[in-house]
């Protein structure tokens, strides 16, 4: 044997070596992190709409397609008078790992007041979260399932107060990955016929590689960058979900000329203001958009309501009621 | 036959990788009944099981095939094994930074 082919094969013996080790623990850890990705232990709900005087209904429905059973609180719009009314109903959709309570960004405040001000609500916990079907978390490509199936209960289920009667129309309020996820299910779904879509990325992705780094996952500590599109294919092949199809901007345009509110927080550094500014021309590219906007200064990621309270609720009704049209329920029921 | 062998460590690399993937989604269709609380860990542990033998596998035929390496074409049939086996890594170059 030549001493040029000794040296040979000692090369190729430390690359086959190398390359084995190194890929065979990295697809191992990779794998490790997509677990770790799609779980989001669900988290306990304290309070219910009745902590606010409000009257409610427990409900269960289906996600279109897969049928797992999601939970939720359907409450009632109050009228002026102090009557009851189903005649508007919006579908409110939470963010990531929390549920429909979600403490942090006030959404029970938030579904109560929209009720107090005429505005029937479905608040549900998606899949994975709250009282619903354990699930992995996707983002919204699979969740955008749940949203079209609160569509489906409120157009053919039983309905919850029979009273009320079934909704006229429907809207949809969405925070964060909920206003990502609505706003993938409303490009689907023309009965979603007005969107209030607060704090939403215009895909996932980039997201998801700058923020995992960040998070601390057992046994490995804090996840290597390099690791993270290795687990979200691993996520895809081990758990059939496909982050990289989380990307409303795709398929915003199809909302139009369905009304459409854009809200996002001037302080967001979770979800940058380049996600609104993507997410606003893409839907205001057909000549038939109807998009409102609204940048709140100083808000951070999902606290445009905490920051701007009544404001909020101000601007959020008024748009609905210009969207959906005045309630037509005459009288309503008495509460 | 003799000729061929230095070869065979790239196709049972390639064998492999579809292998796992089929043990995947057939570990993630069965168990998918019992719930994904259940699914999730046990999808984990038959991918890791599947990867450990895989690399157990890879490692003994590519030293039977590295032994009776003798000539450069089989050394560069080799190395093209070590490039296959490496390529999950490209993956670290797919990071796109954050808008």
């Amino acid at each position: 044997m030549t001493r040029q082919l000794r040296r040979g094969r000692r090369a190729v013996a430390a690359l086959l070596l190398t390359a084995g080790i190194l890929s065979f623990g990295y697809v191992a850890d990779a794998s490790y992190v997509a677990e770790q990705l799609v779980y989001a232990a669900p988290t306990p709900i304290d309070k219910t709409p009745a902590s606010l005087g409000l009257r409610f209904a427990y409900v269960s429905f289906p996600s279109r397609q897969d049928h797992l059973t999601l939970r939720g609180w359907f409450i009632p719009g109050v009228l002026p008078n102090g009557r009851l009314t189903a005649d508007r109903a919006i579908v409110v959709v939470h963010g990531t790992r929390t549920n429909r309570e979600s403490k942090g960004d006030h959404q029970l405040q938030l579904t109560g007041e929209l009720a107090k001000h005429g505005l029937a609500v479905l608040a549900f916990d998606m899949r994975g979260a709250g009282e619903s079907t354990p699930a992995p978390l996707s983002m919204g490509t699979l969740e955008q399932r749940d949203v079209l199936g609160a569509v489906d209960f409120l157009h053919n289920g039983p309905i919850p107060m029979p009273e009320l009667g079934r909704p006229r129309v429907i809207g949809g309020l969405g925070i964060s990955m909920g206003a990502a996820t609505l706003l993938m299910a409303a490009a689907r779904e023309p009965a979603i016929q007005a969107v209030v879509s607060d704090s939403a990325y215009a895909e996932v992705v980039p997201l998801l590689e700058r923020e995992v780094p960040k998070r601390k996952v057992a046994v490995l500590g804090h996840v290597p960058g390099g690791f993270v599109p290795a687990a979200l294919v691993m996520s895809r092949i081990l758990y059939d979900v496909d982050y990289f199809a989380a990307r409303p901007v795709d398929s915003i345009a199809t909302i139009a000329p369905r009304p459409l509110f854009l809200i996002h927080g001037l302080a967001d550094d979770y979800v940058p203001l380049s996600n609104f500014q993507r997410l606003n021309a893409a839907a205001s590219a057909p000549s038939t958009a109807h998009v409102t906007t609204w940048l709140v200064p100083k808000a951070r990621h999902a606290q445009a309501f905490k920051v701007t309270g009544a404001e909020y609720v101000t601007r959020v009704v008024s748009f609905f009621d210009a969207s959906l049209g005045a309630d037509r329920s005459l009288t309503g029921v008495a509460a | 036959m003799r000729a061929t062998r230095p070869g065979l460590p790239l196709v049972v690399v390639l064998a492999v990788a579809a292998a796992l993937l089929a043990i995947a989604t057939v570990a993630r269709v069965i168990s998918a009944r019992a719930g994904f609380l259940v699914e999730r860990e046990s999808v984990l542990v038959v991918w890791l099981v599947g990867l450990f033998v895989a690399a157990v596998l890879v490692a003994w035929v590519s030293r039977a095939a590295f032994r009776r390496a003798s000539s450069p074409l089989n050394l560069w049939l080799l190395a093209l094994t070590a490039v296959a086996l490496a390529s999950p890594l490209l993956l670290i170059f797919a990071q796109h930074p954050s808008s």
